[in-house]
């Protein structure tokens, strides 16, 4: 009621407001919701789809090989049908199904690798800013050093050399290329905050490390932490596709790369068969635009320098 | 005639929680080649209104109502003008010389290019040799060495920095020069150099100086004419001299009175003597047995030797300039890091060798008050946090209401009302309640001895009294010893026992506050002394050369530095070695 009368008096309008609104609580971040919705809309896919669609279509021969989606027609000129809505693929696999089991599983494997690399940052990263000394000294030179390789270079011997994996077993082996850049990240802010008032405060209560680790520092972490996560889910499922899309990877559990491989590899881009790599490709990106959002309104919400009024 | 004058300017800041009014129908104008001083607390609206006349407003603020008119643009109001004029102005007609320097210059440039920029934004091409030539001339005209344009910022001292941002500042000879708390960076002998620095220039090119600052005893050496500001209200206009003896309005009293003054009344009402503590036995509780701290190749503190006695507790005074080792001194006694040689015993015990129940107990006895208020909670939790956390921690809580009632009682015995401070988070509490929660929470824990780093340097002036007031109580009432480390004489004269000056890590002089800052006897206590700026007309605080001076004879002391002996107070003894 106050706030109304204020804007008659001062023709502040309701937009101002609106965005002042959002600058005193960042988490009200446009991008922040957009991408959040995004990413909750692929979760959805996966989880109504299994409750309303036939997850068993995802296997060989389900339906006529290569029928178009909905409103198509096929190179044999067959239209669509109701059927399989988005097509099937060259070995007769309703893409629908495909997408409904395959989306799930790429974001999880994007999860869970950055959730384990996450960890193993967080221990380094505190270890090395708080303890110092030589282990600050063997942690960073291991953290650059494992920065400059080039992880597909090793996921692909690794992979070749391990066969069929399963979808957690891809995700550890990720894990391993992902926890550089949150143990520096770590480090730099436990370094800086370590000199902080309150930490030295902490120190005079006669507070443990671990109360100062935990109790003290973490929490101030928070936004640095999940802007840090969700950037490691991106760059998790980026490395996850690209083995997949080499064929390597889960060989006998659908995700969106492996549908792309084999789209690739039976010759789908000069059958125009569009939908058989087209749609899970359109999947993918926006599982990334939604990832990137979330990320910028993170980055918004840590640093209030980069908000606008 | 006038360089600016500002009639009826309100400037505004809206916010989601409706429209602040940072400055309301101001109006003042500055005749050419006088000094104008804008004084007020830190939100009064004097950075504001400087940075509208500049045109330079942070948004979302916005000039409500009110106009600026420039005479040196032919009268017109800038607030009118478009973004080219304006940008011809800047620096032209007025220049800005910002609070801190360090921040200011371009790291990767070299100082003369820097202010090749400024001219050659105003003048198009300009030879290259008479850049050269103008470049030396203001160099020069600030004291600074020509060769001093061939040198990269960080090669400069912070002093010498600022006196470089006042050579970009006039340069160009504007009409108006506005100079943002152009000190407040640097100690008292730099500032009393930049300041004459800064006042022969102007003189010299006859403009117009907006000074805007809040110590008192500054502008009263600085200015002619005093603004003095609040809320973003101009509360009282007059010359320094009218305002400073006869004020009208009660917060320029308050401003006046909050500058303590050596040898002046003094602030505290000390009653009664302090609670002598019958258990402290012969050990003292605090000694530093040659006691030294090097840093790389650089020796923050000399050897010293010191013993202080619990008995009767005892206020003593650390002063020094930035990097003098004070600060080394009470991170020592902290242990927050350890002598490179000898040790520090706290009741005869090496304290950088306690562990389990003994370091507990050690830091249950020791506790500290340090500088910034706004970085000693943990943005994370309510302030209750701080107080609650190290009274569970050493034992002293019996139940939580036990802890509530306590808290309570700290806040009361500090003067803040327990209702308005706990249970809320640091940012919704100012800078001097939380620094008063902070002595709370020292008082909570009832410690032996209480190390006080710069308590009240980063405080509004009306608050300093008030918050050394609650630490000497922790003396008179607690039997609380305590070391006050500190830069302002003027406050260690009243609250100490005892005063040791510190220059370059060597104990220069030391004795009690009378003798050693009322008749100081070693040259450099007695430069530091010269330097602070007393609101008092008589007091002049001499020209630019007395205090160039006075810095190169600080050059030669440090070579030799001694000690001069005051006299000695029982319970405390001072050997260096």
């Amino acid at each position: 009621m106050a706030d109304q009368t204020v804007t008659q008096s001062e023709e502040v309008t309701a937009k101002q407001i609106r965005r002042m609104k959002r600058f005193d609580n960042p988490w009200r971040n446009p991008k922040l919701i957009w991408g959040a919705g995004i990413l909750l809309g692929i979760v959805a896919i996966g989880i109504l789809g299994r409750i309303f669609w036939d997850p068993d279509l995802v296997f060989t021969g389900s339906g006529m090989t290569r029928q178009a989606p909905v409103g198509f027609e096929n190179l044999r000129g067959q239209a669509g049908t109701w059927a399989h809505p988005l097509g099937t693929d060259g070995a007769g696999r309703d893409v629908l199904a495909l997408l409904i089991i395959g989306a799930p599983n790429s974001l999880f494997v994007g999860v869970l690798a950055s959730l384990i690399g996450m960890s193993i940052g967080i221990f380094l990263g505190f270890s090395a800013g708080f303890i110092r000394g030589r282990t600050d000294d063997v942690i960073r030179v291991l953290s650059d050093v494992m920065i400059t390789i080039p992880p597909l270079l090793i996921l692909v011997v690794f992979q070749a050399a391990y066969g069929d994996i399963n979808l957690t077993m891809m995700a550890i082996l990720i894990a391993a290329f992902v926890w550089q850049s949150p143990t520096r990240l770590i480090r730099a802010q436990v370094l800086s905050m370590r000199e902080s008032g309150y930490v030295q405060m902490a120190r005079l209560s006669g507070a443990s490390t671990m109360h100062i680790m935990f109790r003290e520092m973490l929490p101030n972490l928070v936004p640095y932490l999940f802007g840090s996560f969700i950037a490691n889910v991106t760059t998790s499922i980026v490395t996850a596709v690209g083995l997949e899309v080499l064929g390597l990877g889960p060989q006998r559990i659908p995700t969106l790369g492996r549908t792309i491989y084999e789209a690739i590899n039976s010759g789908a881009l000069i059958q125009n068969l569009w939908w058989w790599w087209g749609i899970p490709t359109i999947l993918l990106a926006l599982m990334f635009i939604g990832l990137l959002l979330i990320n910028l309104g993170l980055d918004e919400v840590s640093n209030p320098r980069l908000r606008k009024l | 005639m006038n360089v600016l004058d500002i009639t009826d300017l309100s400037i505004d800041f809206p916010t989601s929680k409706g429209v602040v009014h940072a400055v309301s129908h101001f109006s003042l104008s500055i005749p050419h080649g006088r000094r104008v001083g804008f004084i007020g607390e830190s939100g009064s609206g004097k950075t504001t209104t400087a940075l509208a006349a500049m045109r330079m407003l942070a948004s979302p603020g916005f000039v409500a109502g009110g106009d600026i008119k420039l005479n040196g643009v032919g009268g017109t109001d800038i607030l009118s003008l478009n973004e080219e004029e304006m940008r011809r102005v800047r620096l032209r007609k007025i220049s800005y010389i910002p609070q801190g320097a360090m921040n200011s210059l371009n790291p990767v440039m070299r100082i003369e290019n820097q202010i090749w920029d400024g001219i050659i934004a105003h003048e198009g091409h300009v030879e290259p040799s008479e850049l050269q030539r103008r470049s030396r001339e203001v160099l020069a005209g600030v004291g600074l060495e020509p060769h001093v344009g061939q040198l990269y910022p960080h090669e400069l001292s912070g002093g010498m920095k600022q006196r470089v941002c006042i050579a970009i500042g006039v340069c160009l000879q504007p009409d108006l020069i506005i100079a943002d708390e152009p000190t407040s960076a640097l100690d008292v002998i730099t500032q009393r150099h930049v300041m004459q620095t800064l006042r022969e220039v102007q003189d010299k090119i006859g403009a117009g100086l907006i000074l805007i600052g809040h110590d008192m005893g500054l502008m009263a050496q600085s200015v002619d004419d005093l603004a003095v500001m609040k809320l973003g209200e101009l509360v009282e206009f007059g010359t320094v001299k009218q305002i400073i003896e006869d004020p009208q309005h009660p917060y320029t009293k308050e401003l006046i009175s909050s500058v303590p003054l050596v040898g002046g009344e003094s602030f505290l009402d000390s009653t009664g003597s302090p609670p002598i503590q019958e258990d402290a036995g012969d050990v003292p509780l605090l000694e530093f047995q040659n006691v030294s701290r090097v840093y790389g190749s650089v020796t923050a503190l000399h050897p010293m030797s010191f013993k202080l006695d619990g008995k009767v507790p005892k206020i003593i005074s650390i002063v020094g300039q930035s990097g003098s080792g004070k600060s080394t001194m009470g991170g020592l006694m902290l242990g927050f890091n350890a002598p490179s040689t000898g040790q520090v015993l706290f009741k005869g015990q090496d304290i950088n060798a306690l562990s389990g129940d003994a370091a507990l107990t050690f830091r249950k006895e020791v506790q500290a008050v340090f500088q910034d208020p706004y970085a000693c909670f943990n943005p994370f939790y309510r302030v209750d946090h701080a107080l609650k956390f190290p009274f569970k921690r050493f034992g002293l809580a019996r139940d939580e209401a036990h802890v509530e009632q306590a808290m309570e009682e700290a806040c009361v015995a500090v003067g803040l009302d327990p209702s308005l401070v706990l249970r809320r988070y640091p940012h919704q509490l100012s800078g001097g309640q939380r620094q008063r929660l902070i002595v709370a929470r020292a008082l909570m824990l009832s410690p032996k001895l209480l190390i006080a780093d710069e308590p009240v340097s980063m405080v509004d002036a009306s608050l300093r009294a008030t918050i050394l007031k609650n630490i000497h109580d922790l003396k008179d009432k607690h039997g609380i010893s305590i070391l006050y480390i500190t830069h302002d004489l003027a406050t260690a004269y009243h609250v100490s026992d005892y005063v040791m000056v510190l220059y370059h890590g060597h104990v220069v002089e030391a004795g009690p506050p009378k003798e050693v800052i009322g008749n100081p006897q070693h040259a450099y206590t007695r430069l530091l002394i010269d330097s602070i700026p007393w609101p008092d007309l008589a007091r002049d605080w001499g020209s630019a050369e007395d205090a160039k001076r006075d810095l190169q004879k600080l050059g030669e002391i440090a070579d030799r530095p001694e000690t001069v002996f005051r006299g000695d107070v029982s319970g405390f003894a001072l050997q260096t070695a």
